[in-house]
């Protein structure tokens, strides 16, 4: 038993099916305990998830998001698949970006129209007024219903209507047709997806031909100095942020040692490209802290 | 060698874009070590590997898709010669990239593989165009050498290269200081310094240069100069079919020509007046 579990925990972080050890944080269990204890993970922690995301990464989270709102670059008519997108920030950056692009066009186009009379200007502006997003549309998918509840919630409470659906689905499995969508992204969820190869594949498969895939998730940091005081500030100060804020010293545990279970960035990149995609690439922010892997399918 | 076996129909799905890219120049299609979880393909499929030219410096993968590569590079090719269409329109910009891909039937999240400010664009469009005057000016040189044409004297032949090049940029004036001031970013120097001395280089490959001392250098340079003066000057032109642009063309050729005779003059005045000082001298030491 002794000489199996490291080999075990090798195709466990590969991602690959291994019955019955998976990991778990540094817990060894099946995949179907795996399944059942983050889906109770998220149930726990989805009221405060975004008062502990900004205390535990002090606010950094969200230059994090921005930064690969700014990669996607996303332009107006795009058709984004946010996955484990629970709380929605992905979704919401995503419609502020297309937002403004678009405003940018329409302004683009009146200043071309410089010679026209009032009555062809007003209807310019009937036209357009009613499609301030460019039919760019955003589905936010979760597994999990408490999350998606959160992510509702908030999208009423700042004023978010058109353009966004939610829904419930596994990122294993996903409920969408071949070739549907132009983006897929997944920030922070991949590392909690029990079967990693199966929602690469899945995302291989709901993209159109030329579609983007974008993973936002923890990773490794090579630098020993950092890696210390990363090391220090997860295992120390973390849990006990979630002890203090949520009440939830277990769940906070489960997610820094997560991190440190989860492929690093290379390894990441060989399992995105042996699914089929092309021109993968990863950038490191914070010193690999997290890191945003990108690939296209061409 | 066409293969038989139908790979899964997942894996044909996948390889769309690419195929058809793959078909257009007899290829095989995706080897192996993209399909890892399908059956390994059988005897039959024998991806062929001719050596292709330098290899881009994409990331990862490695020497066995070079097959592959080829085929990204010459996707990514295609997608920006039909975003030149919508250059017009968007400028130089990864709008016009993403209108592109989607003719070519590619979702518009494609234009995230190149840069967002249009570099990649502005130099494939350079490239092309540098590729499309020198196939002219070949076929212009056989067309001498079979005596159907006259050859011209150097400067108009100059002329008429370097005119011919400036035309290409007619469709694309209005958005082509843009596009300049994209060359000139740091990071694109190499690449558009590259391509402009290539260009020039050729013009005087036809031009029939075959000098081995610093006239090489010289007239390399004085060409540059002219042509990058020339296209400025054709920015701010609104006479009909650029007539003043051409006109400036012909002035500053000229200008070269002159210059070189009298750099030539000026040297046989010179070595004159040395030899009558010496005689001079020869003359008041007797």
């Amino acid at each position: 038993a002794l000489l199996s579990q490291p080999a075990g925990r090798l195709r466990a972080r590969r991602g690959l099916a291994v019955r019955p050890e998976m990991h778990f944080g540094f817990q060894t269990v099946t995949e179907e305990e795996r399944r059942e204890k983050i889906n109770q993970v998220f149930e726990s922690v989805a009221k405060k998830y975004d008062v502990m995301n900004d205390s535990m990464t002090l606010g950094i989270h969200r230059v994090w998001k921005d930064i690969l709102m700014h990669k996607m670059n996303p332009s107006p008519g795009t058709l984004l698949l946010d996955v484990a997108g629970g709380t929605g920030d992905i979704a919401f950056r995503f419609i502020n970006y297309v937002r403004s692009v678009r405003e940018r066009q329409l302004q683009k186009k009146l200043k071309h129209h410089q010679n026209l009379s009032w009555q062809e200007i007003f209807e310019s502006y009937q036209n357009d007024k009613f499609n301030s997003l460019g039919d760019s549309q955003v589905v936010v998918c979760d597994i999990n219903r408490e999350m998606l509840k959160v992510g509702k919630q908030k999208a009423q409470h700042l004023g978010y209507s058109e353009g966004l659906s939610w829904v419930l689905g596994n990122a294993e499995e996903l409920p969408f047709d071949n070739d549907k969508f132009d983006v897929y992204t997944i920030a922070f969820g991949i590392r909690n997806v029990t079967r990693i190869d199966l929602a690469l594949q899945e995302a291989y498969r709901v993209l159109k031909p030329g579609g983007r895939f974008l993973c936002l998730e923890f990773s490794h940091v090579s630098n020993p100095l950092l890696s210390r005081l990363y090391d220090l500030y997860s295992f120390q100060v973390i849990p006990v942020l979630g002890e203090v804020i949520a009440g939830d010293w277990k769940s906070y545990q489960y997610l820094v040692e997560s991190i440190r279970q989860f492929p690093p960035q290379e390894e990441l990149k060989a399992m995105i490209e042996d699914v089929g995609f092309f021109k993968v690439d990863y950038v490191n922010l914070n010193f690999g802290i997290v890191a945003i892997h990108s690939g296209f399918k061409l | 060698v066409r293969c038989q076996h139908y790979p899964p129909l997942r894996a044909l799905q996948a390889s769309a874009a690419l195929r058809r890219a793959s078909d257009e120049h007899r290829k095989e299609p995706l080897t192996s070590s993209s399909h890892q979880h399908f059956d390994s393909p059988p005897a039959g499929h024998q991806p062929e590997q001719e050596p292709q030219g330098p290899c881009p410096s994409y990331t990862g993968q490695g020497g066995q898709e070079s097959e592959d590569y080829e085929s990204e590079e010459q996707l990514q090719h295609r997608i920006l010669t039909a975003a030149l269409e919508f250059v017009p329109e968007h400028g130089w910009t990864a709008e016009a990239i993403a209108e592109g891909a989607k003719t070519l039937g590619l979702s518009v999240a494609a234009a995230g593989m190149f840069h967002s400010d249009g570099s990649e664009l502005i130099l494939h469009f350079v490239s092309e165009c540098n590729t499309k005057l020198s196939e002219l000016l070949e076929k212009e040189q056989k067309l001498v050498q079979l005596g159907e044409a006259e050859k011209k004297p150097i400067d108009e032949f100059l002329r008429h290269a370097v005119e011919a090049r400036l035309r290409m940029l007619i469709p694309y004036i209005e958005k082509w200081p843009q596009a300049l001031s994209v060359l000139l970013l740091p990071r694109n120097i190499p690449s558009s310094l590259n391509l402009l001395t290539s260009m020039i280089d050729d013009i005087w490959h036809y031009a029939g240069d075959q000098s081995t001392d610093f006239n090489w250098y010289t007239r390399r340079a004085v060409l540059t100069g002219i042509y990058n003066t020339t296209e400025l000057v054709m920015m701010q032109d609104s006479s009909p079919d650029f007539e003043d642009t051409w006109r400036f063309l012909e002035n500053r050729v000229a200008d070269a020509m002159a210059m070189s005779n009298t750099a030539s003059q000026v040297q046989s005045t010179g070595e004159a007046v040395v030899q009558g000082l010496m005689g001079a001298a020869v003359t008041v030491s007797n």
